[in-house]
């Protein structure tokens, strides 16, 4: 797996790509060091500020903006470059191809928005943030890991995947879970979100008559980054490789 | 005892929706250089696809050294395969781009291999320079080196010279032939007659998706070189050469045409080829310009396949 997570990491660190990713991460601590600046420790701030800044801007737009941007292209790339059968007639398992797309995407956009989440959780609240920002951090990496699963498997099954991965995002993700209950049940957004309130209800008490239970939560993360991993599994085995 | 093939298609077709590409085609490939020809679009890729098990066949076997190919990925470190397009990871530089492979072929003694491999193709001076700034030639013979460097016993190559140019391909010709002699089987597409004539004692004949004939190298070649002819002349007196060539029994007929050149008919294209400038010099007629009408590779191939 060694030279091809390399190699994927290297694809995916593109200047271009990473300048976009590393701005489109920065957006949510700038934005909370202005609006700290302006309100300080003002109550209306600190109310506003889980709804505002964590589950509207980072959750709901950056969070999977960022892993679209990284995990579209993982396989979308190497189909339109012609580059897929360097890897598949190589003597190795599909899985040892599939991994280390999915990590390289898991591993750029967790560890930007990971630092995100901290960086917000601390300058909103303070150093009494600490366990506000490790439930923000676990909330976003369980984001990371079953979008990162979600938009690989879109990749490798339609050139258009960036596309259709953003009118899923808004319309799904941003419009329906939001005013449908029961697609909650159904939302990687919601279960991030009801994993940061499972992690600090105190803190995150705004959220408590819309999240879904956390153990339905973490079950349903772990459902989507098992069932999207194994369909991109099945694909590349499948696929007429071009 | 008869050696087993490397190779076997046995009754394989390919369709994508109601378009068939490859229509139930057989053949074995043993040891040594066979030649996978034909025009472009005739299927000679898809055939090349499903043997080397990137595409599934709609019907049909295909074995690769007596083991089915498809989803098999223990016999890639067998099997060496170079598809038709310049896929290469412009990230990487032409060393970089075969260490990769020879990694992912688990190779032992990757630096050795790799230095072995960019040997082979004599791209030592540019193996450190990326990949982007390689011309097409050299792209294809560091993708060669990538395909060499865990010394395979089956080469599969799609239109390996595309790019390259003529000492390149004299060079390629001598390590395919190096590669053969040790006893590898190599299949090797091409649309271009003369680029498999030079490479190939076996060829395998393909037009529109079947294989319209296969065997050794001379036995078709004998029928393309007794295939009707047409040959255009342009010279310095039409009437005297028609006149002088009539007499060869080479000529089926000749014909003036409204523009003064000539339209020559032919079924001997071997002996048309040796006494048409003799016989101009002996009539004192000059040659201005001569050109094949129907020399194109389909009518060749179409001609083969009607007999």
């Amino acid at each position: 797996m060694g030279p091809l997570l390399s190699l994927s990491l290297r694809q995916v660190a593109g200047r271009r790509r990473i300048a976009v990713i590393v701005l489109l991460s920065a957006l949510p601590v700038v934005l909370s060091v202005i609006l700290h600046a302006k309100f300080g420790a003002d109550r209306e701030f600190l109310d506003q500020f889980p709804e505002g800044v964590i589950n509207n801007l980072l959750l709901g737009v950056i969070m999977p903006i960022v892993v679209m941007t990284l995990a579209t292209p993982a396989f979308g790339n190497e189909i339109e470059d012609r580059t897929l059968n360097v890897l598949v007639l190589k003597p190795v398992r599909r899985i040892a191809i599939v991994m280390p797309k999915f990590l390289a995407s898991v591993v750029v956009a967790g560890s930007l928005l990971t630092v995100t989440s901290v960086a917000i959780s601390l300058i909103a609240l303070g150093s009494g943030g600490g366990q506000a920002a490790f439930a923000v951090a676990a909330a976003v990496l369980t984001g990371v890991l079953a979008y990162s699963s979600l938009f690989t498997w879109m990749g490798l099954v339609s050139s258009k995947a960036l596309g259709f991965a953003l009118v899923y995002v808004f319309l799904w993700e941003v419009v329906l879970s939001q005013r449908i209950r029961g697609i909650r049940y159904f939302s990687v957004r919601e279960y991030s979100l009801s994993i940061l309130h499972g992690l600090d209800d105190e803190t995150f008490s705004v959220f408590e008559p819309r999240v879904i239970e956390f153990e339905a939560a973490v079950t349903a993360s772990i459902i989507v980054i098992v069932l999207f991993f194994f369909l991109t599994l099945r694909r590349l085995n499948r696929m007429d490789i071009p | 005892m008869i050696p087993a093939p490397s190779i076997e298609i046995t009754n394989v077709s390919k369709w994508y929706g109601s378009v068939v590409a490859v229509n139930d085609v057989s053949f074995k490939v043993m040891p040594g250089i066979t030649g996978l020809l034909g025009p472009n679009g005739a299927g000679k890729t898809t055939i090349l696809h499903m043997t080397a098990g990137l595409a599934k066949p709609s019907d049909g076997d295909i074995r690769v050294l007596g083991e089915p190919i498809r989803g098999n990925y223990k016999l890639y470190s067998r099997i060496g395969v170079m598809s038709e397009h310049e896929a290469v990871y412009n990230v990487f530089t032409g060393r970089q781009f075969v260490e990769f492979s020879a990694k992912m072929q688990g190779v032992a003694d990757v630096p050795g291999a790799v230095d072995r491999a960019i040997e082979l193709v004599n791209l030592a001076d540019a193996q450190h320079r990326p990949l982007g700034t390689y011309s097409r030639g050299m792209r294809q013979r560091m993708r060669l080196a990538a395909t060499l460097v865990h010394d395979p016993e089956v080469l599969i190559l799609d239109e390996p010279l595309n790019g390259t140019d003529p000492r390149q391909r004299l060079e390629f010709h001598d390590l395919m032939q190096k590669l053969a002699s040790e006893g590898r089987t190599i299949l090797i597409s091409s649309h271009i007659l003369e680029e498999v004539e030079t490479l190939a004692e076996t060829i395998l004949l393909v037009v529109s998706g079947k294989l319209a004939a296969a065997g050794d190298y001379r036995a078709i070649r004998e029928k393309l070189d007794d295939r009707p002819f047409q040959l255009r002349i342009v010279c310095s007196d039409p009437r005297k050469l028609a006149a002088e060539l009539v007499k060869l029994s080479a000529i089926d007929s000749v014909a003036v045409e409204d523009d003064g050149s000539l339209t020559v008919f032919s079924r001997n294209v071997a002996e048309l080829q040796s006494s048409i400038a003799r016989l101009a010099k002996a009539a004192d007629v000059r040659l201005i310009q001569m050109e094949p009408l129907d020399e194109s590779l389909e009518s060749v191939f179409s001609y083969v396949v009607s007999r």
